[in-house]
């Protein structure tokens, strides 16, 4: 092992640590609240850096997919009376069948085309959620949905549910990291740019694309679940195309592609809407702009804009450093 | 020497147009085959039809003795045969490196459950994928240039890559469509260079080529289409003088004229 492999792994176990023992020193509620809702966020973010950014096919339908994943688990756990984890794994089924067939007619209808499919599709899924009253109880939603409890321990606070969250996005982190950089991560991203150049490869494009689709569902609907249990009360407006659009914005923010990226796209866009509660009514409005100009000022998201920032100003030290330096020696 | 690539009675209409019109040729094994024409002849649509692009309206494609003919693109790449576009078809956000890479990966075979959890074993193959794909770069001269972004580069370059993508397969037979169009002279003196080499280490190529300069110099066997018919076929020499071929580029006038001129 080399001297900087041993420094990344104590970097990222001092950041895991770090993370960890946040809910010791914050006790606000609302602040763990919103640290839950940026670690269910980044799941989402995860599994659509599959479909959106690296094979490029804008799936404006995440709602739709986080949706089935939050049903799935509240019915089976209401209905069938057992744990939420089985949930979990019915939301992983659920997300694995999605994604098989969202997949295929990501293979016909490409661009603009695609992205209305997937909004169709979402709204079905909330249509379909909000009319099935007997059983979802339709607009008035589900209340009380059970927390996650693991032999006995349940994890019914904000605080509890942290850790819970968090080894679980952890976990996502860690397969998606490894997806990505990758041959299969190589390959997504080769589909973006070329689609037939990757079928002379030998490669079953078809295939390949199934498969992002299929990663990309099951990381929502995993989502989608951890956030029923979490809030204890779905309702189908909930999952509308605001969603979906956040969760592309979490994306862009973020930087395309990119898996740390994918985390701080969560944080940003989850946090700077509450930190501009204060300005009341125009809250949204100053989000959207400053979104926007994100967009045409870093369209490489902002990660990559402040690691550019960096080595910019790292170089300017460098060089005048260097210049001085002749200057002595002259 | 055996047949390497044979096409048997192959047409292609699209729609109400015969693209290519009953096409027969027999390709051997380890040689340059040059298939030329004036422009809409039917060339690309050939190649096309070889990879399984398009559908044969009627007819076969006959690889290594099996028929691909009716296979789906990819399939037909895995059986060994590599191709490069005519406009080229590069993965421009990535590095060199990375897009020859790409070629490879049906070359390696763990799954994608296996690769996220089986440190080991990913990392062999991804170690083993750059290896090759550096000794390809290696070949085809441009190792120095692995780390750069593939939109950077000259177009002559970029095309030159895409040789090297499809070679990360170890395919028996490559075609190449139009590699010379667009090339500067230096270039196109790089890319004969490129093809003879590797050409020498054991890969058959199928050329589709506008500059005469390129095709005469390397090909073994030249095959003329013109409107989707072939007209002519044989060695360089053969088809520079072959009337049909004279009229099909230059026009009538031409081959009178070039018959006085060899009587004088």
């Amino acid at each position: 092992m080399t001297k900087k492999m041993k420094i990344r792994i104590a970097e990222i176990i001092i950041l895991l640590i770090a993370l960890l023992v946040v809910p010791l020193f914050v006790k606000n509620n609302y602040y763990l609240l919103v640290f839950n809702r940026i670690l269910i966020n980044a799941i989402v973010v995860l599994g659509l850096n599959f479909i959106t950014g690296l094979t490029g096919q804008m799936n404006l339908g995440m709602a739709g997919i986080f949706a089935l994943g939050a049903y799935a688990s509240a019915l089976i756990t209401r209905y069938a009376n057992i744990s939420p984890w089985v949930g979990l794994l019915l939301a992983i089924a659920v997300g694995w069948v999605i994604g098989q067939c969202l997949g295929y007619p990501s293979l016909r209808v490409k661009g603009v085309y695609l992205s209305l499919t997937t909004i169709g599709f979402a709204e079905v899924i909330r249509l379909m959620f909000s009319n099935l009253t007997d059983i979802t109880g339709g607009t008035q939603g589900m209340r009380n949905i059970e927390p996650y409890s693991l032999f006995g321990f349940k994890f019914d606070t904000q605080g509890k549910m942290y850790y819970l969250f968090f080894v679980i996005t952890a976990f996502g982190f860690f397969i998606a990291w490894r997806i990505v950089y990758s041959k299969w991560g190589r390959v997504f991203k080769s589909l973006r740019d070329n689609a037939e150049a990757v079928e002379m490869s030998g490669v079953d494009i078809a295939d390949v694309k199934i498969k992002a689709f299929t990663i990309c569902a099951i990381y929502g609907a995993v989502a989608g679940a951890l956030y029923a249990h979490f809030m204890g009360y779905i309702n189908p407006s909930t999952f509308t195309i605001d969603m979906s659009t956040n969760f592309v914005i979490m994306l862009l923010i973020g930087g395309l592609g990119s898996v740390i990226g994918n985390i701080f796209g969560a944080i940003i866009v989850t946090i700077l809407p509450e930190m501009l509660r204060f300005l009341d009514d125009y809250y949204l409005i100053t989000f959207s702009i400053i979104v926007l100009l994100g967009a045409i000022f870093f369209p490489n998201g902002w990660v990559d804009a402040v690691v550019r920032l960096g080595k910019k100003t790292i170089n300017i030290i460098s060089d005048k450093r260097a210049e001085n330096g002749k200057a002595v020696s002259r | 020497m055996s047949s390497i690539l044979k096409a048997s009675n192959v047409t292609k209409k699209f729609k109400g147009l015969v693209a290519v019109d009953d096409l027969d040729f027999d390709m051997k094994d380890n040689t340059i085959h040059s298939l030329i024409g004036p422009n809409g002849a039917g060339k690309t649509t050939t190649v096309n039809l070889i990879t399984g692009v398009h559908d044969l309206t009627s007819g076969s494609v006959e690889f290594d003795g099996k028929i691909i003919s009716g296979l789906p693109t990819y399939k037909i790449a895995r059986s060994g045969i590599g191709r490069t576009f005519q406009n080229i078809k590069i993965f421009s956000s990535m590095t060199v490196l990375e897009n020859i890479m790409v070629g490879g990966h049906e070359q390696a075979k763990l799954g994608l459950v296996r690769g996220v959890f089986d440190f080991k074993a990913s990392k062999a193959e991804e170690k083993k994928l750059r290896e090759k794909a550096e000794e390809i770069l290696n070949k085809i001269g441009m190792y120095e240039l692995k780390d750069k972004l593939m939109k950077n580069l000259p177009y002559g370059r970029q095309k030159i890559s895409e040789i090297g993508r499809a070679m990360m397969n170890d395919p028996i037979l490559i075609l190449l469509d139009e590699p010379a169009a667009g090339l500067n002279p230096s270039e196109r003196a790089e890319l004969i260079q490129v093809i003879t080499k590797t050409h020498r280490e054991g890969f058959s190529y199928f050329l589709i080529e506008h500059n005469m300069d390129v095709v005469m110099n390397i090909s073994d066997y030249i095959t003329v289409l013109n409107f989707g018919r072939k007209i002519a076929e044989g060695t360089p020499k053969e088809v520079q003088n072959n009337e049909e071929v004279i009229k099909a580029y230059l026009g009538n006038k031409y081959v009178t004229k070039k018959k006085v001129s060899g009587e004088v």
